[in-house]
């Protein structure tokens, strides 16, 4: 730490100089992190509690009066005049998520036991081909993917648009080689000799994914659970797109709507933001020890 | 059940084997083949499928029977030309850079501004202090966040009236009159330039994981090495510290750089695309499915893809290689 060039100043002197300076300088840069990170939430979730009146003013109003329910009420409540009937966009969203978790946690784990443990020709060129998702933006493929889907729905009888399990196999695409990659990277981290004892002991090959490599890899299927109930959750474009009716809105859809109509209130829509906000990062937080590490390893797509 | 598909005349020892080993293949492609036909089926058919598009005049019109779409002018290249062509898309001088010259500024600056505050976060981070777990997760929450909110939390912080928090603090600090008010987002220049600093406040934590991680696999007998040679904290840094996150750093860079480039949401929700920040992805957005064009639309995105996939090339060829060989 100290600086070995002892000149005018003793050593003592010059360590506690550069030490407070260093102090200084560490506490500065963090309190602006922490400010610039915290602020917009605490805007967020303090101006869903004010009224029209705080909202529209001609200052800001950083502290409001106090906690009124106003915004939620307009979301929540069949007397509201202008009742947003926001319930049902939180279920249309979970309608979604809770699929998509589930399938994508299933696939990637079959998919990425066969790449971890089994041998066979062209993996690699499967695996690669998979993750060339990463390269292809969003807006490229929703163009055919809407004239493809739209020519297999006439001819199978199935409505593209407005159809919630069309958005489910979307983000199960977009999920699921992240998802793939992250847990073929764990397995292969989970000692093989265990599953060719029990092999050996005559056990299947499903009996040995469900007792003995499914439980060793409890956090990574954690953290890819999250990780595609987070996109899933969180997805924008695929939604605004494919979702005309407003009764199937996901949140995000519904958000944007209400920030869109002519009449600006924006306490409602932060109210609908906390409540979309709180959850995923509360799940976040609790979840943050297996999840910062499934981030770097997979490099979650955003 | 299993047989060899291929009978050779071998050993009986090597017969089984073959056995075991294509009964281990067939397992493999049953496992994998859900994940795989799903991937097929919407990313990498759909692909191919919108080069196919972007030569084709494909409309609302046509929709339902898209593979009998006429082809675009006489040699399909007409949707391209439109393109090239259009005031959105073309680089017109200083005033109106166009969606093309636009999306190469956005990504790359705010890539860079990406990885600079992450380094700093990670850096901040890889001291040991009281809270610092509890510091890390938050500093997390913006890349958790949705996106929605979050963007629109900062528009409504940069709102143009008095009232916005932005006016109001300058207001309050005597830096602007409240008939000053700024348009933030409405301003050609800083609007581009906001969208880059939301981009980095949302995206670092990504960076800053990475590179801590890498951090603290640092040999500290490097430093060590380096506190003997006299080196001061700032030589430290720069002669042993950036060397040893070069690998990381690349890596990042071009990650971040090619989901930046195809970013679509963040820059739709702050401006819509509009004073200056039309990149290609809103482009793309705004030729398919506001004017239906959809042969123009793939066109537009085969053409920011053309981009991408040169500029990879390079970056892998080139400068990837030589940080190998160094």
């Amino acid at each position: 730490m100290a600086t070995k060039s002892p000149e005018r100043m003793n050593i003592i002197d010059q360590m506690a100089h550069l030490f407070s300076l260093r102090q200084i300088v560490f506490a500065i840069v963090l309190t602006f992190f922490l400010v610039s990170i915290l602020f917009p939430f605490y805007w967020m979730v303090s101006s869903s509690f004010k009224t029209r009146a705080e909202i529209g003013g001609r200052t800001a109003v950083y502290v409001p009066e106090g906690l009124r329910m106003e915004a939620f009420q307009e979301l929540f409540d069949p007397n509201h005049p202008s009742y947003q009937e926001f319930g049902k966009n939180i279920i249309n969203t979970l309608s979604v998520s809770i699929p998509t978790t589930i399938v994508a946690v299933i696939l990637s784990v079959l998919g990425a036991y066969a790449i971890a443990r089994l041998r066979f020709r062209g993996k690699n060129v499967l695996l690669n081909s998979i993750l060339l998702v990463y390269l292809f933006p969003g807006v490229l493929l929703i163009i055919p993917l809407f004239a493809m889907l739209a020519q297999i729905g006439t001819q199978v009888g199935f409505e593209v648009q407005d159809n919630l399990a069309v958005l489910v196999v979307t983000y199960l695409a977009q999920t699921l080689p992240v998802a793939l990659y992250m847990l073929t990277n764990y397995f292969r981290t989970i000692p093989d000799e265990i599953e060719q004892a029990a092999l050996i002991d005559g056990a299947s090959r499903f009996e040995v994914i469900w007792r003995i490599t499914l439980p060793l890899a409890i956090p990574a299927l954690v953290s890819v659970g999250i990780y595609t109930f987070m996109i899933a959750w969180n997805e924008f474009l695929y939604a605004f797109v494919f979702l005309n009716n407003g009764d199937l809105f996901t949140m995000p859809i519904k958000i944007n709507t209400i920030f869109n109509d002519p009449t600006p209130r924006p306490n409602v829509v932060m109210a609908a933001s906390t409540i979309m906000t709180i959850p995923i990062v509360m799940l976040f937080l609790v979840l943050e020890r297996y999840l910062a590490e499934g981030l770097t390893a997979g490099g979650v797509k955003g | 059940m299993a047989v060899s598909a291929k009978p050779k005349s071998g050993s009986s020892f090597m017969k089984r084997w073959r056995a075991v080993e294509s009964q281990e293949a067939r397992l493999a492609w049953t496992l994998i083949s859900p994940t795989a036909i799903i991937v097929f089926g919407l990313v990498i058919f759909p692909a191919v499928f919108s080069v196919w598009v972007s030569f084709h005049d494909v409309g609302l019109n046509n929709l339902n029977d898209v593979f009998n779409a006429p082809l675009a002018g006489p040699d399909g290249l007409d949707n391209y030309r439109k393109v090239f062509d259009d005031f959105a898309f073309k680089f017109q001088g200083l005033q109106s850079w166009g969606a093309a010259v636009t999306s190469v500024v956005y990504s790359f600056v705010a890539t860079i501004a990406t990885l600079v505050v992450g380094l700093i976060a990670a850096i901040l981070m890889n001291r040991p202090f009281r809270g610092r777990g509890l510091t890390r997760a938050i500093f997390l929450i913006p890349y958790v966040a949705p996106v929605i909110s979050m963007a629109f939390v900062w528009r409504w912080i940069l709102d143009p009236r008095p009232s916005g928090v932005l006016n109001d603090l300058l207001i309050r600090l005597s830096v602007i009159e409240p008939q000053e008010s700024i348009a933030y987002l409405a301003t050609r220049g800083l609007a581009l330039a906001l969208v880059i600093v939301f981009e980095a406040w949302r995206y670092f934590p990504f960076a800053m994981l990475m590179i801590l991680a890498r951090l603290q696999a640092i040999d500290s007998t490097l430093y060590e090495a380096a506190e003997v040679d006299g080196a001061s904290t700032w030589q430290k840094f720069w002669n042993v510290t950036i060397p040893e996150l070069r690998y990381v750093l690349g890596a990042i860079f071009l990650l971040r750089l090619m989901w930046t480039f195809n970013k679509f949401d963040d820059i739709f929700l702050l401006t819509s695309g509009g004073f200056g920040t039309k990149v290609l992805p809103v482009l793309t957005y705004e030729f398919s499915f506001k004017l239906f064009d959809f042969g123009k639309g793939a066109a537009t995105a085969m053409i920011l893809l053309a981009i991408l996939v040169v500029f990879m090339a390079f970056y892998i060829g080139i400068v990837m290689r030589n940080i190998e060989e160094e």
